[in-house]
């Protein structure tokens, strides 16, 4: 019941900015956020951590029984943490917003709450139907913030933004609707149904080519909506065009919905095409972190930098997943989380400059490091977390997303890399390959590159300021004039948690490594079992040569590592 | 009543020459009557004759109509051009009434002046 | 003399380490035990230290309190790491490896089974080469902190508050670094340091140079931390653990965690240790990779002196002498002999640079560059005992000079050129630096019974000292080294001579790091001045000469005197005072000069283990840096019998190498002062310079060398080489890149988005809004379907 909660709490609020005064709106938003925010802590605490595989908080209603529709909701531990982050973000969103906006309130806060619930749906959806509902809703209240809120070129970058990841969004529902149809042929007698882990085992009973199609259908959605190489375009400029809260909104949840559903919808889906073609989708990938990196290279809008920086970013996470195993779907995931949290701050810091000198772009901004000490703090400190600092959050993530690229190959045990005869015992199933993990290792080297660009164009160097004073076309000039010189309390707590979580899963990731570590070995046994159902897996060769005579080498070493770790 | 007494009545009131006239002249009218209004209604731009025309062409299929009716022995065909008539009328009033008040518009009774549905 | 030569042979006859010693077989047994909690007060403290400065700049503490925090929790550590090694290192020859976990850190599955699980602790490995890396690291870190407090006091306030907060950090890291259990958080003080590194040698943020330098160095330590990172990703595939403890058992037994011999694999004997050394490379700024050091001298001369000198640059010395199983599991030592070859030709490049240009700061970078080549060598040749000497030596005796420079720097507004600076040691208040400066020249230079000395020696022995064959040309990289020890001699002094000895005469800088005021140059002939002017160099000092003229009336009329913390500063003064070093200052720069000498001593300390190298060689001896016995004597090809002992000219190099590059080495200063040297006794009587800028002889030689001394003055070019052969490329690559998505790939989604309205656009004109038009259209319509009718009826 509690999820449906978390949907209903922002609606109901949402509702209650619409009815309200305009200048209450601020006030319901914020307390609404913060309810939401509660609401998911709550439903935190109630969720067992000893079953983190297992859908629980799951609750079912009838929607529409003749075609099996059902809503249906449930959380793994994976959907929880996604779901926390939306809550998370939600009222630092709100806050944001205080100053940057100063018309059409109410239009505002309610569509940013009803985001908010929609989000929240996608992560909590048990069928198929409600998670796609929820899916599309999400791109209506996110159109209309661009395209009502946006800078200058808003309604192209709206009009952009909808209709390419709907396009995209159709054909994944095509796929979608295929399964179920395949799934009342294939059992004769059996009713229409929507039900996900239902349709999983359908699907996953399906040929190869079948999938292979499947596959290209639900990717045409969900790459979009990532976006990996090459439909990422529409990212730069709703980005870019987005009002600060959007980009936050879009950068830290909206594109996780994407990979989010590459997680729940074609791994377990489609895990044969996915085993065959996952070196394609990885070339793709690292395609997008090497292209994406060096493309912001170049960028002279700060927002626009970041923006692409999100391609490169996403390369990553997606590399990751596309790994196959439990070091780069854990990663991947951890990355969806961390990618968030330091993107989400880069913009907010990006948005604070904007309100205040009203432009974005290099060529007019620099050396703010003089002007803004605090705000320049917080810009290294992210900057540094995105660039995957050792210690920060960005880096565990990364660390686990290349090294499961770099393990994943059954090449392993012979060749250049493994003249050993036999699998090492760090080596996994899969057809990525260390050439994977060095290749993406390049990005980490640009985007040091592009980010520190950016730092020693705008933080450091000589004072550089816009002549031109306001930019009298935008309506939030007598407000720009209220702001501090450096940031506001109000903006300094909202950047503050962002910043203590980046160092917590930075040093301290163990908790959520440990609470994701059963949904993910479940989804790589599917895979490796109903996936690689042409290529077995190679265990494990343990003791096939004997040991050299020394007396107190270890048996299995890496084995007693495990259990000691495990015991402790 | 079987339909040779019906027939023999009905023809029995026409008078001798009338009776010369075949459907055929009723259908050569009424398609030439069609054919004045649909080519009128093509090459004119005054919006009342263009009105007219329209007139015209309902007229020749009233004719049509009924000399059909007629043939078939079927009163249905006159019926339904009374209606015709009368929704006719009707439609003339408000036609008529719409075309004073496009005049009024552009002081002009061209057809050309309006084409604000161009796409 | 006869005299110092029998104590050279008593030396040499003590200090043979021609044969492994018989405990290098004991100190592979040792156990691993619990060390105790207090000892994570060796790497938390600076953390602590980082965590209270920021909380001063977040309070806006306008005092000195940040760097009093800094040093006394420097301090602390330090004491920990001291007792540390005094409880459980001094003495005894099996010292043990003491474990301390603080925390978990990374724990995941790796893989689908059981075994493979991925456990990176935050815990630390505590063996006698960690120590001796922690007590120089937390030593001169404190003293650095206390010479830094003075030195950046020009900038009390948000600024120095950075400054502490970069540099606790820092030393958080490096321990980190140094003192991990596991080679991931090994990685994480690898990045620390360089993240430290940037923001330091950042810290100068409003001069675009210094911007530059600190994105060029994090840029380039990236290109090795990649390196780095993808070893690790191996040694992980390859073992299943990241853990130093567990990782060593398998190379000590010999086979993997599924019984094969690693010996047998060559990925894990050429590829693992290949791309540990580009890691390596980067961080100690090695062949390709090196040139981010000279620019890191933007840096404050702190900064550059722990950091960029003593330190952070010693990590990639560290990191193979740590991972010394992993490169001896080869049996033709291929990747060794890389490093052997990689660091003589690195010693000799950048000496050849420092010969010829005249920043003394930039000559001490390329110097440390230098004597890192030489460490590096040290490696490859099998002696990582003289590598790990030669660093610790080295951090000494390196941070003296760097903090003379400093204090030059700081006394004569930022000038580093050595022909606008002359006796600076004969002016009052910079005796002590010029003393200390001198005891690190003759460190640096070799000079026999210098700390310095001890350890290159050990290298170069033992380069000559390898077998034939068995470290490829090893012979050549000795020949190689030696010269370049003689070079060495020839730069050190060449500063020496033309800085602090001679005739008074300075021009004050006008550094943007020290503002310092003054009116009319003192003491410096206008002629040679005017000379000067007539001449071009490579400097970035020509700002100076285009407002030459502009300066002559009120040089350096601007700034603030509280900046520089003169109180007592006069501005209607006409003329420059040298600012000499206060007490923070002089007792860092003495402090340090002294541990120099007090190094010396420590290579006549018997050894734990083993003959022979002193103090150090035995700390490295009872750790796992050791080379081992088998290795070591060549056995490993399966011969019974070991190589022949390399010669130098046919005589044991052990015994003679003392004389060589002692005599080398006076060949070396005898050059320098005949060269640079001033007239008179300060010149030992074979100098002739008699201003500051003019050193007729030696820019007559320069003159002679024509290209390759400007060649050389450019260094080569080689910044040049890498902006046209990699950045551009890159650059325009990224501009192609950018294009082709605005117009290829967005196009393509935008002229998919087009058809449909280029489809409406065709079909428009049909929509005329012309009544007629329809009209015609239905009629014709309708036309066309009764022919239809009937042509289908009929």
């Amino acid at each position: 019941m509690i999820l449906f909660a978390l949907m209903l709490i922002p609606l109901v609020f949402a509702m209650l900015v619409v009815i309200s005064p305009a200048a209450q709106a601020k006030t319901i938003a914020t307390v609404g956020s913060f309810v939401s925010l509660a609401g998911a802590i709550y439903a935190a605490m109630q969720f067992d951590p000893a079953s983190a595989a297992t859908f629980q908080l799951a609750k079912t209603v009838d929607w529409i029984p003749q075609l099996g529709i059902s809503l249906s909701v449930g959380v793994d531990s994976i959907a929880l943490l996604l779901v926390l982050l939306t809550a998370l973000l939600g009222p630092i969103c709100v806050i944001a917003s205080y100053t940057a906006i100063t018309q059409r309130l109410r239009t505002y806060y309610a569509w940013l709450l009803v985001l908010q619930a929609a989000m929240t749906g996608v992560f909590c959806a048990r069928d198929l139907l409600v998670f796609y509902t929820c899916f599309e809703f999400t791109l209506v209240p996110m159109f209309i913030l661009i395209s009502l809120y946006g800078s200058t070129n808003r309604k192209r970058a709206s009009i952009k933004f909808f209709l390419y990841t709907f396009t995209g969004s159709v054909i994944a529902l095509a796929g979608l609707v295929y399964i179920a149809y395949q799934h009342t042929q294939l059992t004769p007698g059996s009713p229409w149904t929507f039900d996900i882990s239902t349709l999983a085992e359908t699907a996953r009973s399906l040929p190869l080519a079948t999938q292979s199609w499947l596959l290209l259908a639900l990717m045409a959605g969900f790459a979009v909506k990532i976006p990996l190489f090459p439909v990422h375009t529409w990212l730069p400029l709703a980005h870019t065009e987005a009002p600060t809260a959007g980009s936050v909104v879009l950068a830290g949840v909206l594109l996780k919905l994407g990979t989010y559903a590459v997680y729940r919808f074609v791994l377990p889906f489609v895990p044969q095409a996915v085993v065959e073609y996952a070196p394609l989708l990885a070339i793709l990938c690292i395609i997008g972190i090497i292209y994406g990196g060096l493309i912001c290279w170049v960028q002279t809008d700060v927002k626009k930098l970041v923006a692409y920086s999100s391609v490169a970013h996403l390369g990553f996470c997606m590399l990751g997943m596309f790994a196959l195993n439990n070091t780069g779907i854990s990663g991947s995931i951890l990355y969806m989380i961390n990618h968030g949290l330091s993107t989400g701050a880069l913009f907010l810091l990006i948005g604070m400059v904007y309100e205040r000198y009203h432009t974005r772009s290099m060529k007019e901004l620099g050396g703010l490091g003089a002007k803004m000490p605090v705000w320049s703090t917080f810009m290294v400190f992210f900057v540094m977390a995105s660039v995957g600092l050792p210690g920060l959050n960005g880096f565990v993530s990364e660390f686990m997303c290349m090294m499961g690229a770099f393990q994943a190959s059954d090449a392993w045990g012979s060749g250049i890399w493994g003249s050993l005869g036999h699998r090492p015992i760090g080596a996994t199933a899969g057809n990525l390959g260390p050439w994977f993990g060095i290749i993406a290792g390049t990005g980490v080297i640009i985007a040091a590159m592009y980010l520190l660009y950016m730092t020693g164009n705008v933080v450091w160097g000589k004072l550089k300021l816009p002549d031109h004073g306001h930019d009298h076309a935008h309506g939030t000039d007598d407000h720009a004039s209220k702001l501090p010189t450096d940031l506001s309390t109000r903006e300094i707590s909202i950047l503050v948690p962002l910043a203590a979580l980046c160092i917590l899963l930075g040093v301290y990731p163990k908790p959520i490594l440990s609470l994701i570590e059963q949904p993910v070995q479940e989804t790589v046994l599917v895979v490796n079992e109903s996936g690689r159902v042409n290529m077995p897996v190679k265990p494990i060769e343990s003791d096939t040569k004997p040991h050299a005579p020394i007396a107190d080498a270890p048996a299995e070493p890496a084995a007693r590592v495990v259990s000691a770790e495990n015991a402790q | 009543m079987n339909v040779t007494t019906l027939t023999t009545l009905a023809q029995a009131n026409f008078p001798e020459a009338m009776s010369q006239i075949t459907l055929a002249h009723y259908l050569v009218i009424s398609t030439a009557m069609f054919t004045i209004g649909l080519v009128g209604f093509l090459t004119r731009r005054n919006l009342i004759i263009m009105f007219l025309c329209t007139e015209l062409m309902f007229q020749a299929a009233g004719i049509a109509m009924i000399a059909f009716g007629r043939y078939h022995l079927d009163l249905s065909g006159q019926s339904f051009v009374v209606f015709v008539l009368t929704v006719a009328a009707a439609e003339a009033a408000m036609a008529l009434a719409l075309v004073v008040l496009l005049f009024r518009r552009k002081e002009s009774l061209s057809a050309e002046e309006w084409k604000d549905l161009q796409g | 003399m006869m005299q110092a030569l029998n104590i050279f042979s008593s030396i040499a006859a003590h200090a043979v380490a021609s044969e492994p010693a018989a405990g290098v077989a004991q100190a592979a047994t040792r156990t691993i035990t619990q060390g105790e909690t207090w000892m994570l007060a060796i790497p938390f403290l600076p953390l602590l230290a980082f965590v209270l400065i920021a909380l001063c700049a977040a309070f806006k503490v306008r005092s000195k309190l940040p760097a009093f925090i800094t040093v006394g929790l420097l301090a602390l550590s330090f004491g920990a790491a001291l007792t540390t090694f005094i409880q459980h290192f001094m003495g005894p020859a099996a010292a043990p490896i003491l474990h301390v976990h603080a925390f978990d850190w990374l724990h995941f599955k790796a893989g689908p089974e059981a075994a493979q699980g991925f456990v990176a602790n935050f815990a630390f490995y505590i063996d006698s080469l960690t120590i001796l890396w922690m007590l120089f690291v937390t030593g001169l870190a404190t003293l650095i902190a206390l010479y830094a407090s003075e030195y950046m006091s020009h900038d009390v306030g948000p600024g120095y508050c950075r400054f502490f907060a970069a540099f606790s950090l820092f030393v958080f890291s490096m321990s980190c670094l140094v003192m991990a259990d596991n080679l991931v958080l090994l990685f994480l003080g690898w990045e620390g340091v360089g993240l430290c590194s940037y923001l330091l040698i950042g810290y100068f943020y409003k001069k675009a140079p210094a911007v530059a330098a600190a994105k060029k160095a994090f840029i380039m330590n990236r290109i090795g931390d990649l390196g780095l990172l993808m070893g690790i990703f191996s040694i992980y595939t390859a073992f299943g653990t990241v853990e130093y403890a567990k990782i060593f058992e398998f190379f000590r037994s010999g086979v993997d965690a599924t019984g094969n011999q690693i010996g047998s694999s060559t990925w894990i004997t050429i590829i693992i240790p290949l791309l540990f050394t580009i890691g390596a490379f980067g961080k100690s700024a090695q062949v390709f990779l090196y040139t981010w050091l000279p620019d890191a001298m933007e840096g404050p001369t702190p900064v550059s002196a722990l950091i960029h000198a003593a330190t952070m640059v010693t990590a990639g010395v560290f990191l193979i002498a740590r991972m010394m199983p992993l490169y001896q599991a080869d049996p033709n030592l291929l990747i060794l002999s890389i490093v052997a070859w990689s660091g003589a030709i690195t010693a000799l490049w950048s000496a050849t640079i420092e010969m010829a240009i005249f920043d003394i700061k930039r000559v001490m970078g390329y110097s440390t560059i230098s004597q890192l080549g030489f460490m590096f060598a040290g490696l490859g040749v099998l002696t990582p005992e003289g590598s790990a000497f030669h660093v610790f030596t080295h951090a000494f005796f390196k941070a003296t000079l760097f903090l003379g420079v400093g204090a030059v720097m700081h006394g004569f507004g930022g000038q580093l050129d050595l022909r606008r600076l002359s006796g600076v040691g004969w002016m009052k208040g910079f005796g002590l630096v010029a003393a200390a400066v001198f005891i690190g020249s003759i460190n640096l230079a070799g000079f026999p019974f210098t700390a310095g000395f001890f350890s290159k020696d050990m290298i170069l022995a033992e380069a000559f000292a390898r077998p034939e064959g068995q470290i490829a040309g090893s012979q050549a990289v000795a020949w190689i080294l030696l010269i370049t020890a003689g070079m060495t001699a020839y730069y050190t002094f060449r500063s020496f001579f033309r800085v602090y000895v001679g005739p008074k005469q300075f021009v004050p800088g006008d550094d943007a790091e020290l503002v310092d005021l003054g009116r009319h140059p003192k003491g410096v002939s206008l002629d040679a001045w005017h000379k000067e002017h007539g001449h071009g160099h490579g400097h970035g000092h020509e700002h100076e000469h285009n407002d030459h003229a502009h300066r002559h009336g009120s040089y350096g009329g601007v700034g603030d005197a509280r900046a520089h913390g003169r109180q007592d500063f006069d501005p209607s003064t006409e003329e420059f005072d040298p600012h000499p070093p206060g007490f923070a200052m002089k007792f860092a720069i003495a402090a340090c000069a002294i541990l120099t000498i007090a190094a010396a001593g420590l290579y006549f300390v018997s050894p734990a283990i083993g003959e022979g190298g002193g103090w150090a060689a035995g700390m490295v001896r009872q750790s796992s840096a050791v080379v081992s016995a088998e290795v070591l004597s060549g056995h490993t090809s399966g011969t019974d019998e070991g190589h022949a002992h390399g010669t130098f000219l046919g005589m044991d190099p052990h015994h003679v190498m003392y004389y060589v590059s002692a005599g080398v080495g006076f060949i070396g200063v005898l050059i320098a002062a005949f060269l640079h040297g001033p007239k008179g006794w300060q010149g030992l009587f074979l100098g002739v310079r008699q201003s500051c800028d003019v050193a007729p002889r030696a820019d007559k030689l320069a003159n002679a060398f024509g290209p390759l001394t400007t060649a050389a003055r450019n260094k080569y070019y080689v910044d040049e080489i890498y902006d046209a052969l990699i950045t551009r490329p890159l650059w325009v690559l990224s501009h192609i890149f950018h294009l082709f998505d605005q117009y290829v790939v967005d196009g393509l989604v935008n002229l998919i988005g087009a058809l449909p309205r280029f489809f409406g656009k065709a079909l428009r004109p049909i929509q005329s809004g012309e009544m007629h038009g329809y009209a015609v259209g239905m009629a014709g319509g309708v036309a066309v379907l009764l022919i239809l009718v009937v042509l289908l009826v009929g």
